[in-house]
């Protein structure tokens, strides 16, 4: 007898051996046979541990009968894609006598694959000997092909992502570079006016014109000051005013080379959105400007510029003490207006008192910008 | 070259001579091989493309002191290229006076001027940069 025949033979031998055991009423054989759940016995005490017995599921599993897999080894499931790591944890687990539970690619007698969600355990005798293994298998191929789908699924989507978010980081490089050319432009421009009144007014020989000449000099710097400020803010929606009067005011004065003009300052950080800069700038502006030109046909004076907040509403006042003289209509009725409107832009409420030598110009607003607690 | 020319008469209206203008890397280290200036005011936006910084670097190894003129500060190096600081665009007619004579009394070896709004320092640039001083 070949020895593949004989093996064969002593394994089904031992086979009925372990059914002959049970009676046929035994619940826990009927039970064994005819449960959905795949299942076979081997025999260690075998020579290469063959199986012994299997169940009808697992001949429905597998597509192998009965009698083409007792005697043989399981490793007849294994193929070309079976992972052999997994293959050597199974062989310890059987070498050193222990229970096992893994996942592992198994091929039918067609040669299809499935996911084999295989469980090992040793049966013991009396003494603790092994005397047979007993295993059973569970096809999970549908859950894997899910976990497939879903991790292809999530590749894709995770692709579709990535092509957005590069997609908008271009657009987002584009819009900065532009938003760059524009301020840069912006700037030139401002600083290119400011420069062609300037080059007007250095030329003219007519004091008058002059005069004129300077004062929307003045004013296109007021904006070019409120430009340089808004571009090196991180934030448009927080603009601080006291920091951009602080620069204008100290400007202004500044530029009079009069020691007898006093410039004191009390300014907090009043954070307005960067729409309503311009107007308050010019408020600022305006208001400061006024004071210095009575201060100039004065014999000088002090100024005192406040900024701060006052329960909701925040306050621009502009203090002087020089002898109220009024200056050329012209001028005048061209800073009130300017000064009325920036106030009505950003809905300001103006209120200018004179008591004396004594001129206070009290501007105040409400805040809506969010505010830093004070530090 | 509208703005060049008003920033002469400034200089000049401070009682400085300006020794010549340029407007391309070419150009300056031309003028400066010719006469050498006390001192420079260069724009980083030049006829020939983004230079200012170069010319920077040609005057730093001339040891001629200079501060950029830039309309975006961010864009200049982090280490000023040796530049004293820098003038931001736009400035008005009173921030450039109170820049000058603050460099006139530095280039004169005065220490005690206080420093104008107008003029950001080269040892300041981390403030304005990140919130915080490296030395």
């Amino acid at each position: 007898m070949p020895d593949n025949e004989q093996r064969r033979s002593d394994a089904q031998d031992a086979g009925e051996r372990l059914v002959a055991r049970h009676v046929r009423e035994d619940p826990f054989a009927a039970a064994f046979k005819a449960t959905r759940m795949p299942m076979i016995v081997t025999d260690p005490n075998q020579n290469d541990n063959p199986i012994i017995f299997c169940n009808t599921a697992f001949e429905k599993l597998t597509g192998y009968s009965s009698r083409e897999v007792v005697g043989r080894n399981c490793r007849f499931l294994q193929g070309e894609e079976t992972n052999s790591e997994t293959v050597g944890r199974i062989r310890d687990a059987i070498a050193a006598g222990s229970d096992i539970a893994v996942d592992i690619l198994n091929y039918k007698k067609d040669g299809t694959s499935f996911w084999n969600a295989l469980f090992l355990s040793p049966v013991r005798d009396d003494r603790d000997k092994i005397i047979y293994f007993f295993a059973s298998q569970l096809d999970f191929t549908n859950v894997k092909s899910r976990e497939a789908d879903l991790a292809a699924a999530r590749h894709r989507a995770e692709e579709e992502v990535a092509k957005h978010t590069e997609k908008l980081e271009a657009a987002l490089a584009a819009k900065t570079l532009l938003v760059h050319e524009v301020d840069h432009r912006v700037k030139n421009n401002l600083l290119t006016m400011a420069s062609i009144v300037k080059l007007q007014a250095r030329k003219t020989k007519n004091e008058d014109h002059k005069q004129v000449l300077m004062s929307v000099l003045n004013r296109i710097e007021a904006l070019s000051t409120v430009q340089r400020k808004l571009f090196t803010l991180e934030d448009v929606s927080r603009f601080d005013i006291a920091d951009v009067a602080r620069e204008m005011v100290t400007d202004l004065v500044g530029a009079t080379s009069r020691e007898d003009i006093r410039l004191t300052l009390d300014l907090h950080p009043v954070y307005v959105p960067a729409v309503k800069a311009t107007p308050l700038s010019l408020i600022v502006n305006e208001l400061v400007g006024d004071a210095i030109k009575r201060g100039l046909s004065d014999g000088g004076g002090d100024i005192h510029v406040v900024i701060k907040r006052l329960n909701g509403h925040f306050l621009i006042r502009v203090e002087d003490t020089s002898v109220p003289v009024d200056v050329d209509d012209e001028t005048t009725e061209i800073g009130r207006i300017l000064l009325e409107n920036s106030a009505k832009q950003v809905g300001a409420k103006i209120e200018k008192r004179v008591e004396g030598h004594r001129t206070t110009v009290d501007v105040t607003l409400l805040v809506e910008a969010p505010q830093e607690n004070d530090s | 070259m509208l703005l060049a020319m008003e920033l002469e008469s400034e200089v000049e209206l401070a009682g400085h001579h300006v020794t010549a203008t340029a407007m391309s890397r070419s150009q300056a280290r031309e003028a400066v091989s010719i006469e050498r200036p006390e001192f420079a005011f260069v724009d980083i936006q030049l006829q020939d493309g983004p230079t200012g910084i170069d010319v920077g670097r040609d005057l730093a190894d001339e040891g001629i002191p200079f501060v950029f003129v830039s309309g975006n500060i961010k864009k200049i190096p982090n280490d000023f290229v040796g530049a004293l600081g820098a003038i931001e665009k736009p400035y008005t007619v009173a921030g450039m006076k109170s820049a000058i004579a603050y460099i006139s009394g530095v280039i004169e070896g005065r220490s005690d001027l206080p420093l104008p709004a107008s003029l950001v320092l080269a040892e300041d640039v981390e403030i304005i940069r990140g919130g915080y001083r490296v030395s």
